[in-house]
């Protein structure tokens, strides 16, 4: 089926009965990556900037992104935190520089424009002009009015410790925004605690930022892929499980507790079970049951289009999705702990989180099948890729033998690219 | 407080109504108002950045800064708009003869 957008041409062709064959343009065009920044990270919908505890102080700054737009993320001497965009109002300079940093203000160094933290415009060097043999010579017209040109100012949602921000000054709020099927799994791991930051990891994956999406919302390939997870028992495809979505499909959740670690015959037969790999330091296995999870020990929580949360038994942190092109996105871990969790549990979130990140035990794996597969999408654009595990609807499931999460994005990103 | 401490800066003719001077004294520079008469004295360095306010323009008793528009009470050295936030140093001054003397602390 060929659907006309506006600007998008030619047209993508959408194989089937909606979005279980997804043409490799969606991940190979320049005209669909900007229509995609434009109404999923500027329009109509939240992303993800960081965490509070990032910004502790007044004065506290966190420089991050929304889609490609450089912000920060400020905390300001009241305690209230401010998103404003990285982009002088004077000559359009990315005045920030630092990842972080304390500030009484912010100035660009190009003209010394500076802003409040909450982005007011508050000094313009030789405004009133400069005074010459007792004449002043010129300055800004009369008529300037610094209330009009202050930084961008992004809307701020904060919500158990998380901050997100929007572009859109109508935006939905941000309850309203998850719904409430995700925004219960939302609360289980930001529950109002007090967090704390064990670190982060940064790569750059040469790949289409929606490939990270799909990776967390297809749990088919974990039990397959990653060798690891496989060997040492963390994630089977046999595990109890169910798979969560929003009313518009555009968020999912994938539940899963872990078995008893029988060895069915179904995944010891997968070529990534590797019965004689054993660990020289088996601590990375001493996972601990924690009151808060309830039943699953994993939750593996994605908002769309900018942020996977994770509970992967004791690691816990957010991946931030930052797109730069069509082909490439940079992916930022910022792993995380709870201030009242014990030495021992912080030792055994620090030692599991060397599953994740760029180098991870299992991550490193995703890292390179979302650059290998951006490689065949760039080979043939005019192909699709098939997503019919579990049939060609888009339901929440019991199960994870199923690529529904996928489908239910693509139904959602259609609905919003196609208008 | 001895009679040494008030230098002699500059002429009271010199010193613009309504307006900012600067000179130098005791190895500082010293910016010099005049306002309905009286003359005040500030250190003329803006205590946030390496602006000189007899650079700026005053307004009623408020000297704002050319660079930043913060701005200071030159009665008191009070801060009363940002970027300003630290007091500015101020002097005492007197008049005597035509000339302005300004107490060096």
């Amino acid at each position: 089926m060929n659907t006309t957008i506006d600007g998008i041409d030619p047209p993508l062709t959408w194989e089937g009965q909606g979005s279980e064959r997804i043409p490799f343009g969606v991940y190979t065009r320049e005209d669909v990556y900007q229509r995609e920044l434009e109404r999923f990270f500027y329009k109509g919908h939240w992303c993800y900037v960081g965490l509070e505890v990032e910004i502790p102080n007044a004065g506290d700054f966190k420089r991050t992104v929304v889609g490609e737009r450089s912000v920060i993320m400020v905390r300001d001497a009241s305690g209230e935190i401010h998103v404003v965009e990285n982009v002088c109002a004077h000559r359009g300079m990315r005045f920030c520089r630092e990842r972080h940093g304390n500030r009484r203000e912010f100035v660009c160094p190009y003209h010394q424009w500076s802003y409040q933290l909450s982005g007011k415009l508050q000094g313009v060097p030789l405004r009133r002009g400069v005074k010459q043999a007792g004449k002043v010579q010129g300055g800004m017209p009369a008529d300037f009015d610094p209330a009009e040109h202050g930084l961008t100012r992004l809307k701020v949602a904060r919500r158990g410790g998380v901050v997100f921000a929007s572009f859109d000054a109508n935006v939905e709020s941000f309850e309203d925004y998850v719904g409430p099927t995700i925004l219960e799994y939302f609360d289980r791991l930001f529950n109002g605690r007090k967090l704390k930051i064990l670190g982060y990891n940064r790569q750059r994956i040469p790949g289409n930022w929606k490939l990270m999406q799909e990776n967390i919302k297809d749990p088919y390939h974990a039990g397959l892929l990653h060798t690891w997870f496989v060997t040492f028992g963390l994630w089977r495809a046999d595990n109890k499980s169910k798979l969560r979505m929003d009313d518009h499909r555009r968020h999912a959740a994938m539940i899963s507790t872990r078995g008893d670690g029988g060895k069915s015959v179904q995944v010891t037969d997968v070529s990534s079970f590797k019965e004689s790999m054993k660990l020289q330091d088996a601590r990375i296995l001493d996972i601990a049951q924690e009151p808060w999870w309830g039943e699953p020990t994993v939750v593996m929580t994605t908002l769309f289009p900018s942020v996977v949360l994770q509970q992967q038994v004791n690691s816990v942190s957010t991946r931030h999705i930052q797109p730069n092109g069509h082909g490439s996105f940079d992916f930022v871990w910022t792993h995380f702990a709870f201030e009242d969790d014990t030495p021992e549990m912080l030792e055994r979130r620090l030692r599991q989180a060397n599953l994740f990140g760029p180098a991870g035990f299992v991550s490193a794996d995703d890292g390179e099948v979302i650059e290998f597969s951006q490689q065949g999408f760039e080979s043939k654009p005019f192909h699709r890729a098939v997503a019919e595990l579990g049939g060609r609807d888009t339901e929440d499931t019991d199960h994870m033998v199923t690529e529904s999460l996928i489908r239910g994005m693509y139904s959602y990103w259609r609905k919003v690219m196609e208008t | 407080m001895t009679e040494i401490d008030w230098v002699d800066v500059i002429a009271v003719d010199e010193v613009p109504e309504d307006d900012v001077v600067c000179v130098s004294a005791g190895g500082r520079e010293i910016a010099l108002y005049q306002v309905e008469g009286q003359v005040f004295a500030t250190s003329n360095l803006f205590t946030h950045g390496t602006a000189r306010l007899c650079d700026g323009f005053l307004d009623g008793h408020a000297i704002e800064c050319p660079l930043h528009q913060g701005r200071f009470d030159i009665r008191t050295g009070q801060a009363l708009a940002e970027p300003a936030v630290d007091p500015l140093p101020t002097f005492a001054t007197k008049v005597d003869a035509g000339r302005v003397l300004v107490k060096l602390g």
